[in-house]
């Protein structure tokens, strides 16, 4: 009867459920006391913490838990358990869900182990699936020559598997993803990174590197450090990451900001938001902003702030194609996309780098269905031996041909220069085109002209150098924009200070185009 | 100390500070000739010049130094 009685209490589950609480416990150890400790003691954050810090509280639900490899003794008693060193859940930013992941340093330096590649290989997979935004918090480098399993040779995969990157495409394709360097980032990680529609690094504790100092030693004799080879000097300047902000917590505020412009999908419109800023705000410094010496710079970033909704601008590749000003902001609540030409660096020309950006930044619009509002200052592809070298016409090219192919609204505003075929990638198809009065345009900026068209009358009269002056001058003062008016060239010529009233306008006129455009683009953005 | 370093080539048209100029912040302290456009500089903060590394009509390239002020 005894024995009877013990076997039923036997036949309960109570042991694995409480092997499963053992397992979780130890789990949230990480990689141990001494490793946590010796990361924190390096500036930086946990796996963990790192999500904890960008979710709303409480609201992280983990994917894959069990993960990971349990130790035994010669009993058969866990003894440890090593969770997989990638931790990937489902969280909310804002009240919105969100799929979150990133490699665990403090084991293994964040190589993957087998648990944790699959389980950072399934993150694309999860936001593809489930159709919400994917955060990727880096930390870590790909592969070692002793395997994942760290026994010299794995079975390979077959050559029927999934195309390994596919994943990684269509998330890209169908949800906004947005990731941050935040340590030291390596192979297979740093490619994932660059994945993004927004990528944010943070200078105080992340380099991201496609090898690192000893395989680049062994390969080329040079001795670089992490810093010199990957630091923020670099990559925030050659566009590898869209910005830098000064340590994890800054990258990880970006990350949010950036996420409250974009919808969950490309099913969905971004959210829009209700807008304290009037319509009718004016600006009375907008009708001096623009010098009228044609030769004197101005701040753009100072018409971007007072047009849109205060304090709304986010802007994305500051540091990179610098001519170019690109960034999200909202006008009467609404998300949009701005460019805009920065005068102040090399005088706002289509540089390679500068169209390169503009291209992935009018992609990342086409992909979100989110208008475009453009502020026009281009006088032209840059020029000079350094940019043929670069291939500028080539990648300018790219640009003009990108924005001929878009499909969302776009409303232009002429502010200043408008030359050249490089022009034509700040319109879009169907644009409504606004001018202020310092608008001019044509097929190349007047003194370049002057020099080619008047080469010969300038080389013979008597002070060649007044010449080419007067005859500058004689053609600027033909560039008024009131005959394209006349003509119908733009929708209207406008006082600046009316730039905001007659933009949010506009976007109250193409809202209902809007729903129109959801639904996976004919183009969508790549690295 | 802070430096002052080019964000572009481009020749130096005019230089409107020397070293021992008290400076506030927003002060014109140079101005550059880049593709036919002046780029002026302005002093970031306030302070004394302590040294100007550029000349009129210097040919000058990206990330060099010009100006070191003393905050």
């Amino acid at each position: 009867m005894l024995a009877q009685l013990k076997y039923y209490v036997r036949m309960n589950w109570k042991t694995e459920t409480d092997e499963i609480v053992r397992r979780r416990r130890l789990a949230l150890d990480q990689g141990g006391p001494d490793a946590i400790a010796k990361h924190h003691k390096k500036g930086r954050l946990t796996i963990r913490e790192r999500i904890n810090k960008l979710l709303d509280a409480g609201s992280f639900e983990e994917v894959g838990p069990a993960a990971g490899t349990a130790n035994h003794d010669e009993n058969g008693e866990l003894t440890g358990f090593d969770p997989a060193n990638f931790v990937l859940g489902f969280g909310k930013v804002d009240g919105r869900r969100i799929v979150v992941g990133g490699e665990d340093f403090t084991m293994r330096g964040g190589s993957p182990s087998p648990a944790g590649l699959r389980k950072s290989v399934y993150a694309e997979e999860l936001a593809v699936q489930y159709k919400t935004p994917l955060v990727r918090l880096h930390e870590g480098s790909g592969g070692s020559v002793g395997g994942t399993s760290g026994k010299a040779q794995s079975l390979p995969g077959p050559v029927n598997a999934p195309a390994r990157f596919r994943s990684v495409a269509q998330a890209m394709a169908t949800v906004p993803v947005a990731t941050a360097a935040l340590g030291a980032v390596a192979g297979l990680p740093a490619g994932r990174l660059v994945a993004s529609h927004f990528s944010v690094m943070s200078k105080s504790t992340a380099q991201i590197l496609t090898a690192g100092p000893a395989v680049v030693a062994r390969a080329m004799g040079e001795q670089k450090t992490k810093e010199e080879l990957g630091g923020w000097k670099v990559h925030t300047k050659n566009g590898t990451v869209d910005n830098g902000a000064d340590n994890e917590t800054d990258c990880l505020t970006e990350i949010r900001k950036f996420l409250s412009f974009m919808p969950d999908n490309v099913n969905q419109l971004a959210p829009v938001i209700d807008c304290e800023d009037p319509i009718d705000r004016t600006d009375e410094t907008l009708l001096n902003i623009v010098p009228r010496d044609r030769r004197q710079a101005f701040d753009m970033r100072r018409i971007i702030n007072s047009v849109l909704d205060q304090n709304s601008f986010f802007e994305m590749g500051a540091g990179y194609g610098r001519s170019q000003i690109t960034g999200l902001a909202r006008l009467n609540g609404q998300p949009v996309g701005i460019w805009a030409n920065n005068c102040k660096f090399l005088a706002g020309s289509m540089t390679t780098d500068g169209a390169h950006k503009a291209r992935r930044f009018m992609e990342l619009c086409e992909t979100f269905s989110l208008p475009i509002i453009s502020l026009v200052d281009e006088p032209g592809f840059m020029i000079g031996s350094q940019a043929e070298r670069e291939a500028t016409i080539r990648h300018g090219t790219s640009a003009v041909l990108t924005a001929a192919m878009t499909t969302v609204p776009w409303a232009s505003v002429m502010v200043r220069r408008s030359f050249g075929v490089a022009q034509a990638a700040h319109y879009g198809p169907e644009g409504f085109v606004l001018a202020w009065p310092s608008a001019e345009s044509g097929p190349l900026p007047v003194e370049g002209g002057v020099a080619v068209a008047f080469q010969r009358e300038i080389a013979a009269a008597p002070d060649p150098e007044a010449r080419r002056r007067e005859l500058e001058e004689q053609l600027a003062a033909r560039q008024s924009p009131f005959p394209r008016a006349e003509a119908l060239g733009v929708h209207d010529l406008i006082d600046p200070c009316q730039t905001r009233l007659e933009l949010c306008r506009w976007v109250d006129r193409v809202q209902h185009l809007l729903p129109a455009l959801l639904g996976p683009s004919n183009f969508s953005i790549r690295p | 100390m802070i430096k002052i370093e080019l964000e572009t080539g481009g020749s130096v048209w005019k230089v409107l500070t020397k070293p021992g100029d008290q400076v506030e912040a927003g002060d014109t302290l140079f101005i550059l000739e880049v593709m036919k456009m002046e780029v002026p500089y302005e002093a970031p903060v306030a302070g004394e010049v302590t040294s100007v590394h550029i000349n009129e009509g210097d040919a000058v390239e990206e990330d060099q130094l010009a100006v070191e002020i003393s905050d």
